[in-house]
């Protein structure tokens, strides 16, 4: 009779015995490092965001720049500037006409041709449920903020298992998901383009003014994804390792107000 | 974690710095000796420490892209992985280790393979020629060979949920919360995934046996 702690063992011997040809690491790595000289040079360098958590600390700090921090904020603003245009000169957004895929914060902007918009009721995400925000808190493996410049949501919501929590006002749904690895949501879109804007505290952001379809893609990859919907003007930003989908504000400054006021 | 925040954060404070941000080879000779380090180093723009990163980790994601179904695109996969750890590096969170967060790049780009591709995902492996050890008489390695082929057999014809679990858990030797941030699912279904293999398993090799 087999018990599982044997099963288990003879598992684990399984997988030693087990043979799995890989090229010479060294040769891996030579080929990754050819790949990332290959890259331009504004995709080249890791993405220059915090590396984890602290992004409030780091907004409150740029907020009490010490007398004299004028210069070096405008330094850091102009070299900010700099950055933007190496990145628009190498994406999608900065040329234009057949089909480019730009990925930013977990959502992957088709934008060329976008076909005819989406119509019909718009699907939940899959065991999308409502919740506290507190228990929101718990079941996400990521921060969750709330934007001050909107107050405490009407609703929240959380989809997936916990993979996206969104926090909804009349007319105002603001989506946050784990937005480092994984391509989320897509969206496919045609004129106007995407505009790149700086949010406060952010690396940067995209401004998507057009009407586009919007559709998600459930973890684990396999599953095919929930039906696209009509989505209206949305920002997408990245606080840390969140990614965050602002759609509802039509206006651009109301909603990089919004964006800017993320506790 | 913030030992090497100066490089780190002030590029543009060495005269050799490119215009990106990179800091000139010479700056960092020595190679690397933890991932931390590696990291660290990686963030400002230094190649040669993300190349001590990639060897260090190279066979492991060539064995968790084969095992979750990359078959012979394995090597795509895991470059492809690289690449865009390698971008993603600044989201990282140092106070976590680096190994599931890169494997969990790797099933990823996995599953966006196999995906795109329409197919299943395979148990792209064999078993190793060698005679494994402790066995001595010619016939008990046949039998040790044949009982390690049916069991190979039955763990590739689970289903793929329970099969990821599964194969993480035991053939890549991660724990349950490892197992968690590789597959992004949450624990207790990694759990319930791993009881429903394992339970599966014992009936086929009970059946087996019978």
């Amino acid at each position: 009779m087999t018990s599982p702690d044997d099963l288990e063992a003879r598992l684990l011997a399984l997988g030693e015995s087990v043979d799995v040809p890989a090229p010479p690491p060294a040769g891996v790595a030579r080929a990754v490092r050819a790949r990332l000289e290959a890259l331009p040079a504004a995709d080249r360098h890791p993405a220059p965001a915090p590396p984890s958590a602290p992004v409030r600390r780091a907004r409150r700090a740029w907020r009490v720049l010490r007398p004299g921090g004028h210069l070096r904020r405008r330094a850091i603003v102009s070299a900010v500037a700099i950055l933007l245009a190496l990145f628009l000169g190498g994406t999608p957004v900065g040329r234009a006409a057949v089909t480019q895929v730009l990925r930013l914060a977990g959502v992957e902007l088709e934008i060329g041709a976008p076909g005819p918009l989406p119509s019909g009721l718009p699907e939940p995400l899959p065991g999308e449920r409502r919740a506290t925000l507190e228990q929101a808190r718990e079941q996400a493996a990521f921060p969750i903020s709330v934007p001050a410049g909107l107050g405490e949501p009407r609703e929240v919501r959380v989809g997936d298992g916990g993979r996206v929590v969104s926090l909804l006002w009349p007319g105002v749904r603001l989506d946050e998901y784990d937005g480092t690895l994984q391509v989320v949501f897509r969206k496919e879109l045609g004129p106007p383009w995407p505009e790149e804007v700086p949010v406060a505290g952010a690396s940067r952001g995209q401004w998507i003014q057009a009407r586009h379809g919007l559709s998600y893609l459930p973890r684990g990859g396999g599953q095919a994804p929930v039906r696209p919907r009509a989505a209206g003007p949305t920002l997408i930003w990245q606080e840390g390792r969140t990614g965050l989908r602002l759609e509802g504000v039509d206006d651009l400054q109301r909603a990089l107000e919004i964006a800017g006021s993320v506790r | 974690m913030v030992r090497d925040s100066g490089r780190e954060l002030l590029p543009g404070a060495s005269p050799r710095a490119s215009p990106c941000g990179g800091i000139s080879h010479d700056t960092a000779k020595e190679p690397p000796t933890d991932d931390d380090e590696a990291i660290a180093r990686s963030l400002a723009g230094d190649l040669d420490a993300y190349e001590v990163l990639v060897t260090r980790y190279s066979a492991l994601a060539h064995r968790t892209a084969a095992m979750l179904g990359a078959a012979d695109e394995a090597e795509d996969v895991v470059q492809e992985a690289f690449v865009k750890a390698y971008r993603h590096l600044a989201g990282f969170r140092r106070e976590a280790p680096f190994r599931p967060w890169l494997l969990r790049i790797v099933a990823n780009e996995t599953h966006n393979l196999t995906r795109s591709r329409g197919r299943r995902a395979e148990l792209a492996v064999k078993l190793t020629e060698l005679d494994p050890p402790g066995v001595e008489d010619p016939q008990d390695v046949a039998v040790d060979t044949d009982r390690r082929t049916r069991l190979l057999d039955m763990v590739r014809t689970l289903p793929e949920r329970e099969r990821e679990v599964v194969v993480c858990r035991y053939f890549l030797q991660l724990s349950e919360a490892e197992t968690a941030q590789v597959l992004d699912l949450p624990v207790g279904t990694v759990k319930s995934r791993a009881f429903r293999g394992l339970k599966r398993l014992r009936e086929e090799v009970g059946r087996d046996l019978a």
